[in-house]
């Protein structure tokens, strides 16, 4: 069995797809581009990692597997986008989605923006989207758990026309109907958008008023959101 | 070379996909309407399941493609839930785990006159067209125009689709995505 000595190695063989390639080798996964019954495929491929017990590992493993497959289903109930989940295979952790072709990171958009000199404000739109799609994965009450500009992904903007936004890896996400947890996730993002995007504390603030615009729930959201920001400062201060 | 085999090509009768996960395994769909047999292929059927599944509920092959692949898997890692790897495929189409309403919901019914056949073969073997036009008493059709005959309302309803859920996407993507989630929902 590949699971014996596990490691973050190559103990694991890449899915047998042909042309598989690998996108990325992260901590907890290896994502790969490859095609599947005839369809262009993401493979996420979650492998055991060394330094956790290996049944707790196994148990983890298995539960963000199966997160990740039950929060697209329920955003995509909900009309928010995610990608389809084609195949999961439970015994190897390795889950089939749908690619969303000819997209790009938010992440690769607003550097890409800020790169070409064009001033942040041409990207009030898309904070706007980001933060009425956010608002209404709250109501759905899906907390995401790993909010950053990586995971959206942006299909088809071009100049003048607004493209799709995609949310994808939910393998940390949960169902919670807290405003506390909900608050944490946005707070989560404020911390890897700023520090990822320099000098947009205002296109935050604008994605941050479009959230709460868009949904009735979100004060008790943000009541919590300013208490997380409290602690975190206290804590800085601290240590 | 490859010219012998039954390459996926627009208009083709029948479609020969192969399974990437399992390179010797290959899914060749047959299509049929004005089926006036199902009566009595679901009899034959009901004690013989190995010879092919009876479809009737499918918007698109790469649904059908979706649960062969499921099938074949859960056969190699000895995980089915069913007797044989074509009653997999049929509760493989389901979006609950329940066998018995799988088989109700997705197999064939006496009325039907629409039905797609599955076929999973290994890639090599010579595949016999005659083994299942000579059972079936219908007319084949070009495999890929199957969402001409697909009843959507009945569809729509069979996986709980619903509205909001169309924007963001087709009938198919909900129905594979409730036939991968089924075993977390
Ligand atoms: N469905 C997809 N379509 C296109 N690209 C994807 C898809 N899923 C992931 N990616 C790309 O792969 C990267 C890593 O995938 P992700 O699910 O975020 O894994 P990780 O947990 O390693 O961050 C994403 O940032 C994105 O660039
Ligand atoms: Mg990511």
């Amino acid at each position: 069995m590949a699971g014996m000595d596990g490691g973050s190695g190559g103990a694991v063989a890449p899915p047998s797809l042909p042309g598989a390639q690998l996108l990325k080798q992260g901590a907890e996964a290896r994502v790969y581009r490859g095609r599947f019954l005839g369809k262009s495929t993401i493979v996420k491929e979650r492998f055991p990692k060394r330094y956790r017990h290996p049944v707790l590992d196994e148990k983890l493993t298995k539960r963000r597997t199966a997160q990740e497959v039950r929060s697209i289903l329920r955003c995509r109930k909900a009309g928010i986008s995610a990608p389809v989940v084609y195949f999961v295979d439970y015994t190897t952790n390795c889950i089939f989605l749908e690619e969303i072709t000819d997209s790009i990171t938010i992440r690769e958009h607003i550097t890409s923006t800020q790169a070409s000199g064009r001033s942040t404000e041409t990207l009030y739109g898309l904070a706007d989207r980001i933060g009425q799609i956010l608002a209404k994965m709250h109501d759905e009450d899906v907390v995401h758990g790993d909010l950053t500009t990586s995971n959206m992904l942006l299909v088809g903007e071009e100049d003048g026309k607004p493209g799709k936004l995609v949310l994808i890896d939910f393998g940390l996400s949960y169902i919670s109907a807290l405003p506390e947890d909900k608050g944490v996730d946005m707070y989560v993002l404020e911390k890897a958008f700023l520090s990822t995007h320099p000098n947009t504390e205002a296109l935050f603030q604008r994605l941050l008023k479009s959230y709460i615009a868009a949904s009735k729930k979100a004060p008790a959201v943000i009541k919590k959101l300013d208490e997380v920001r409290l602690r975190g400062r206290k804590r800085s201060m601290v240590g | 070379g490859p010219l012998f085999f039954f390459l996926p090509q627009a208009g083709q009768m029948q479609l020969t996909q192969d399974l990437e996960l399992f390179p010797d395994q290959s899914v060749t769909q047959l299509l049929f309407r004005d089926v006036k047999n199902c009566a009595e292929l679901r009899k034959m059927l009901k004690v013989y399941l190995s010879l092919f599944p009876l479809l009737p509920k499918v918007v698109d092959l790469f649904q059908t493609l979706v649960a062969a692949n499921k099938a074949v898997h859960l056969q190699k890692v000895g995980k089915m839930k069913t007797r044989s790897l074509y009653s997999e495929i049929i509760f493989s189409l389901s979006p609950t785990n329940n066998i018995s309403e799988a088989f109700r919901r997705f197999g064939v019914s006496d009325s039907d006159s629409a039905v797609l056949v599955v076929l999973v073969h290994n890639k090599e073997d010579i595949f016999n067209k005659d083994d299942v036009t000579s059972k079936v008493d219908g007319q084949q059709i070009p495999a890929d125009q199957i969402s001409t005959l697909s009843d959507m309302a009945k569809i729509k309803k069979l996986y709980k689709v619903t509205p909001q859920e169309e924007k963001c996407g087709t009938v198919l993507d909900a129905a594979v995505l409730r036939m991968a989630a089924k075993e977390v929902v």
